[in-house]
């Protein structure tokens, strides 16, 4: 790639991934080492660490946008927000898992968050097959650890067996893709594959298919896109509740991360082979899983009574709302890359919020029913009004960030000719307002067996629910507009390629 | 926008902060309540329908609590408004070259964004130096008036929200954030009307207050939405300080109406008017104000005089040039929706005065005249007297504030003494006498009082310097000075021969004798002779932190109901002209700024016709009033001499022109019958047939995925048998369920995808 190589003009593209790294043997130390009363501390040890990962890729990265460590990675400014998006993410869920009594007081649960994010955090960047597929098995593997941890627990058990089969199964699908794009091509490099395509297939696209769809079966699966998503509903109920919201917000805006970026350089819009433009049939086949990601989502949330499986539901759904941004990009607009990165931003707020919510609800009540939350608002009315705001912007309500969210992307899609997408996709959000609003219904209006008992909030809590809330309120009213140019700035970087 | 305290571009978004944190502070941590029977004595006497319930009531702390919350919002808003009023005194040339503004762009709408901000000019000065201040006196009113309401806590909620709304209002800079203001008044109207919903005539009351407003809100609403659509902007120093625009806006034909010579900016200006209609009570939209008053009355204040109707005849003067557009009426040319302004005002003006004659009921009479009031401004509007109308807005809001924080203290203290009566009834001691007045005695009712003036003397002379001030009792009051200049500017233009002019000065003239008139009929039948009734004879306040916080902001208001009016003295008019204003009208010449130069009128000399007419108005009103009411009092069982005098115009009058019973035989039974139509034939029948349908398929559709998705899924792979568990031999022993069901699904989909995705290229077809 580069004939001189300086390791420091290289480095500063990878801080984050050395301090995670870092971090993760700080927390194996002290776990190891900080004797068995101070583990909770732990979680607040990985916190702070997090959070102060999160801000150094906006303070110190490389001067020029371009692919680093022969051609590994790309420092991007897209690829920099996505970073800080889920370092956060991972940091709010170190601070939720503090009081989890299942998984609150063990250290290496913290490692494996820690490992796991590593892992989300190079595939944001990732600019080789090769990368791309150790991050994405950097992430997977402490994630099915992380499902199963609860190992008394038979729910949480088979959840992660099913999430590791199911993982295992569409990382082989997906790797059979990377092969055949690099049996034809000769090239791993996410940026220089299309230009190899011409010369390897000649004008017969079946090959590119071929790949194409394997790939999408791997992202398919990470994003919980329908017809891949059948181990969602499972794993979100059995995992831990932390690692329930985490799976929901970092893994999957890491996911998407990885998506845009392949879609855009690998079958860029000038890739013409035989008569096929590359990008319309991908963006015709996201389009069409984006519908039946949305409709299958809601329509099976309608009938949900568990509050995480709801949320496994929805969190389907709102796979599907960002596929529609996804199938804007063939505008090649950054309109619509930015609408996807802020729908994840504030999607990671408003989701790690709501299972903050049922985290602490099920732990006071060990009931995860909608129906006994009923009189949480007069159990305690703070948790009831987290919970409201988080449900609120899911549903797309402002001044809840939600709305925002899908402004942005319904607009992205009209801007993109796309209106009969947007119109499914509204009256998509339509059908959804009805089960989220059901929740809100429940909390302040309806009464449960348990309505006497007052729910305490600890410290950590109460700061995961009040910075969730507080971050969803501002990216629905005054932060919307700064960071959607801050990501539209970004997709520049992207799709200027 | 920058954080920086000391900037007065900054502060200004401050100003709605502090009432809008007390909201949120005492609805999410102050308001605290336990649940005690109906039947209690805490929960006081409205609980009817409650037997055998709990209800809530405020806890002690949580009471104090609230109270101190909302009265340090109030302050701070208070705080903040001076400190920027003050610094744009200070300020050479404010309004023309400097004004302090500040916004941020809020939400992209295609290539622009749509901005939101802050933005204060000499007329937000004057608005911020009274809102604050009568807001305050009716915070400190309120402590007593509400000491012992079950949910004080929530009304402290709510009437700071209210202040909030006003203020939000008040500064905002464009026409979107201030109908937001204008809307979560409208809401919070709603609630503080039918606070005491126990009362059914309290919760119609306020259904009927948001309803009525509503109707105009949604006119006022289209013509934002015109107003955006025509100029791409809603800001209002872009479109006022901008006569080109508003030229190309007078010039272009409107998209309705547009053949019949009206243009856009008379149909916008009209749209907008309607609002105001609504939200100040003009005819025909009046309806609800009276009714308004079954809130408390520190509601009716401050819906009466701080905030609500005052916001209405703000957004006029704000969007003044938007109406003048296409029109100059210096010289006698009015545009379309300054006729409106100019016919709708003063015939409420002398409409309402009439009504008000007629009223028993101490609180009716003011609400009434607060229509007139505000039919004067409308009408100095609709001639151009925008300043003059901006006067008068600030007078009337002191000393309507006063006048019904007064009747306020006259009611509470008939209240007070029915309970002093009562108890002695109870006792035995002569329990024939009030037999007839349990149950239906109204302590609102003129005819139960009289002589309250030895009982409550502080609330008989601060009721008297408020009723001299509205009937414009010459030179000592505010309510003279503001009104004198309405109708001097009338009579200018009357001068020069302009129809619109003359109607406005003579029906003006009349109104404002009928004022007089009864504002002294009110004064004497309340206080003046002896106690007609055993109540008024024991009513009074009482003693303690109640007394005094009702009494306090009357005395504070009261002087501001005579000096108020100081500030806007003609420099010409004589012996007091020199005195107060030596070198301008300071008024005058503050807020005449708040216009673009080619908009700004002149005050016309001071002529002797309009000031004696004022005068004659005003004395002869009092006078009239002294003769019938003063001179021998009513006594006990006597009628009103009005009755004998008018005949059946007094019925009329009393029943306010019957134009309640015309809405409820023109709209609201013809509405009702619809709506049983629509009920039972389109909603019942047809949509619901539909809906129905839709639903039993949707269920249905949501029943089969289910089945697809367990049993389906489950039943398929239980139904495929060995082949698929010897195909995935090491997955069978794993026992996990239906992953390996999930997977065939999977394999099944990409499968699919893949042959279609194939098939969609040609490329197969051309293979084969």
């Amino acid at each position: 790639m580069e004939a001189s190589f300086d390791f420091w003009t290289h480095l500063p593209a990878v801080i984050p991934e050395l301090l995670l790294t870092v971090l993760a043997v700080v927390v194996l130390l002290l776990d190891l080492y900080g004797g068995k009363e101070n583990r909770r501390n732990i979680a607040f040890v990985s916190a702070i660490g997090l959070a102060a990962i999160a801000v150094t890729p906006l303070i110190w990265g490389p001067s020029e946008q371009q692919v680093f460590w022969g051609g590994m990675v790309r420092y991007d400014l897209i690829a920099q927000i996505f970073k800080v998006m889920i370092i956060i993410g991972a940091s709010i869920t170190c601070l939720m898992a503090a009081d989890d009594s299942e998984v609150g007081h063990k250290g290496e649960f913290y490692l494996i968050v820690i490992v796991a994010t590593l892992g989300a955090s190079l595939i944001a960047a990732a600019a080789d097959l090769i990368m791309v597929f150790v991050g994405l098995e950097t992430l997977s593997i402490p994630l099915y650890i992380l499902a199963a941890f609860r190992r008394d627990d038979e729910r949480s058990s088979e959840s992660g067996m099913k999430y590791f089969l199911f993982g295992a199964f569409s990382s082989g699908v997906m790797l059979y893709g990377f092969s055949l794009l690099y049996g034809f091509t000769g090239e791993t490099n996410i940026y220089t594959l299309s230009q190899a395509f011409p010369a390897a297939v000649a004008d017969n696209p079946l090959p590119l298919i071929g790949a194409l769809l394997m790939l999408l079966v791997g992202f398919g699966f990470k994003v919980s896109m329908v017809p891949f998503h059948f181990w969602t509903p499972d794993v979100y109920e059995g995992a831990p509740t932390p690692v329930t919201a985490y799976v929901s917000v970092a893994s999957k805006a890491a996911s998407f991360a990885l998506l845009v970026r392949v879609l855009l350089a690998v079958f860029p819009v000038t890739l013409v082979i035989g008569q096929e433009n590359l990008q319309t049939l991908w963006v015709n086949l996201v389009s069409v899983l984006a519908i039946v990601t949305m409709t299958i989502g809601n329509v099976l949330a309608l009938r949900q009574t568990n509050i995480k499986r709801l949320l496994a539901y929805s969190s389907i759904a709102q796979a599907g709302y960002v596929l529609v941004g996804v199938a804007a990009m063939q505008s090649q607009s950054d309109y619509s890359v930015a609408s996807v990165a802020f729908y994840l931003l504030m999607y990671t707020f408003t989701n790690l919020g709501a299972f903050a919510g049922v985290l602490i609800f099920s732990e006071t009540t060990g009931s995860e029913n909608i129906k006994d939350m009923g009189g949480l608002s007069r159990r305690n009315p703070w948790l009831a009004l987290g919970m409201t705001i988080a449900i609120l912007s899911l549903a797309g309500i402002p001044p809840a960030a939600g709305f925002f969210g899908k402004f942005y992307l319904f607009t992205a899609a009209v801007n993109a000719n796309m209106v009969l997408l947007a119109i499914i996709a509204v009256l998509n959000a339509i059908v959804a307002l009805y089960y989220y609003l059901i929740v809100i219904k429940v909390m302040y209006v309806d009464r449960s067996q348990y309505d006497s008992q007052s729910i305490a909030l600890s410290r950590s809590t109460l700061w995961v629910i009040g910075l969730t809330s507080i971050a969803v309120l501002l990216l629905g009213t005054f932060g919307a507009q700064p960071f959607f140019d801050w990501a539209a700035q970004g997709a520049q970087a992207l799709l200027a390629l | 926008m920058e954080v920086n305290f000391s900037d007065p571009n900054f502060l200004p978004w401050l100003i709605p902060v502090g009432p809008l944190l007390a909201f949120f502070i005492i609805t999410l941590a102050t308001n605290r309540a336990r649940l005690v029977p109906a039947t209690s004595h805490e929960y006081g006497g409205h609980h009817p329908d409650y037997e055998g319930m709990l209800v809530p009531v405020a806890t002690v702390p949580s009471r104090i609590l609230s109270v101190t919350v909302g009265l340090a919002g109030v302050i701070m808003a208070l705080f903040f408004s001076y400190t920027v009023a003050f610094s744009a005194f200070g300020e050479h040339g404010f309004g023309a070259e400097v004004v302090y503004a500040s916004n941020i762009a809020w939400m992209a709408t295609g290539d622009t964004a749509f901005r939101l901000g802050v933005f204060v000019d000499p007329l937000t000065v004057i608005m911020l130096i009274m809102v604050p201040l009568a807001v305050l006196m009716i915070f400190i009113y309120s402590i007593g008036y509400m000491a012992h309401d079950p949910r004080q806590s929530r009304f402290f909620a709510l009437i700071s929200l209210f202040a909030g709304a006003m203020l939000t209002l008040v500064v905002a800079d464009n026409l979107l954030l201030l109908f937001v203001g204008w809307e979560v008044m409208g809401l919070c109207s709603y609630m503080l009307i039918g606070f005491w919903f126990e009362k059914k005539s309290a919760y119609k009351a306020a259904i009927k207050a948001f309803i009525t407003t509503r109707v105009a809100d949604v006119v006022m609403l289209l013509g934002i939405v015109y107003l955006y659509y025509a100029t791409g902007t809603l800001n209002f120093r872009d479109i006022l300080y901008n006569p080109e625009l508003l030229e190309q806006l007078a010039a272009t034909p409107a998209l309705i109406f547009g053949s019949w010579g009206i243009s856009a900016a008379s149909i916008i200006g009209i749209f907008l008017i309607v609002g105001t209609i609504g939200k100040s009570a003009q005819f025909p939209l009046h309806v609800w104000l009276p009714d308004a008053m079954e809130g408390p009355t520190p509601v009716s204040a401050m819906i009466h005089a701080a905030a609500m109707v005052s916001a209405g005849i703000y957004a006029i003067i704000r969007i003044y040039p938007l109406l003048e557009a296409g029109g100059n009426p210096h010289y006698g040319i009015l545009s379309q929706p300054m006729v409106l302004m100019a016919v709708v005002g003063s015939f409420t003006a002398l409409f309402a005065a009439t009504i008000a004659v007629a009223q028993n009921d101490v609180k009716r009479v003011l609400a009434y005249s607060t229509i007139s009031q505000l039919g004067f401004m409308m009408a100095a509007l609709g001639i151009g007297a925008y300043i003059a109308a901006a006067f008068h807005l600030i007078t009337h809001a002191f000393f309507k504030a006063l006048l019904f924080m007064a009747s306020g203290s006259v009611i509470h203290g008939m209240e007070h003494g029915e309970h002093h009566v009562h108890e002695h009834a109870a006792h035995g001691h002569d329990d024939h006498h009030h037999d007839d007045h349990h149950g239906h005695f109204d302590p609102q009712d003129m005819m139960n009082m009289g002589g309250l003036r030895k009982t409550m003397p502080v609330t008989f002379i601060t009721f008297l310097i408020g009723g001299f001030s509205l009937a414009g009792f010459p030179l000592i009051t505010a309510g003279f000075w503001s009104k004198d200049e309405i109708l001097a500017d009338a009579f200018y233009g009357l001068t020069k021969g302009y129809g619109a002019h003359a109607l406005v000065f003579i029906m003006l003239a009349v109104a404002a004798f009928l004022t007089a008139f009864y504002t002294m009929r009110q004064l004497g039948l309340t206080f003046w002779g002896e106690p007609r009734t055993e109540v008024a004879k024991h009513a009074n306040l009482g003693r303690g932190l109640v007394s005094f916080t009702m009494t306090l902001p009357l005395i504070i208001l009261a002087f501001f109901a005579i000096t108020a009016g100081f500030v806007g003295v003609p420099p010409d008019f004589p012996i007091l002209g020199p005195i107060f204003s030596p070198e301008h009208n300071a008024f005058h010449y503050f807020v005449i700024e708040t216009l673009h130069p080619a908009f700004q009128a002149e005050a016309p000399a001071v002529n002797a016709i309009p000031v004696l007419t004022s005068f004659v108005v005003a004395l002869g009103g009092l006078g009239l009033g002294w003769w019938m009411y003063w001179r021998k009092p009513l006594v006990a069982g006597e009628e009103d001499p009005l009755v004998g005098i008018l005949g059946p115009v007094h019925t009329v009058l009393k029943n306010k022109y019957y134009i309640d019973e015309i809405y409820v035989a023109v709209f609201v039974k013809p509405s009702q019958a619809f709506s049983r139509f629509v009920i039972d034939f389109i909603d019942r029948g047809i949509l619901d047939g539909i809906l129905h349908t839709i639903a039993r398929v949707a269920t249905w559709i949501g029943d089969l995925f289910k089945v697809l998705n367990t049993w389906l899924i489950d039943g398929v792979g239980d139904g495929i048998p060995d082949g698929i568990f010897d195909f995935g031999g090491w997955v069978r022993r794993i026992q996990t369920g239906h992953v390996q069901e999930y997977l065939l699904v999977v394999l099944g989909a990409v499968l699919v995808i893949g042959i279609i995705l194939a098939l969609s290229t040609g490329i197969l077809q051309a293979a084969g």
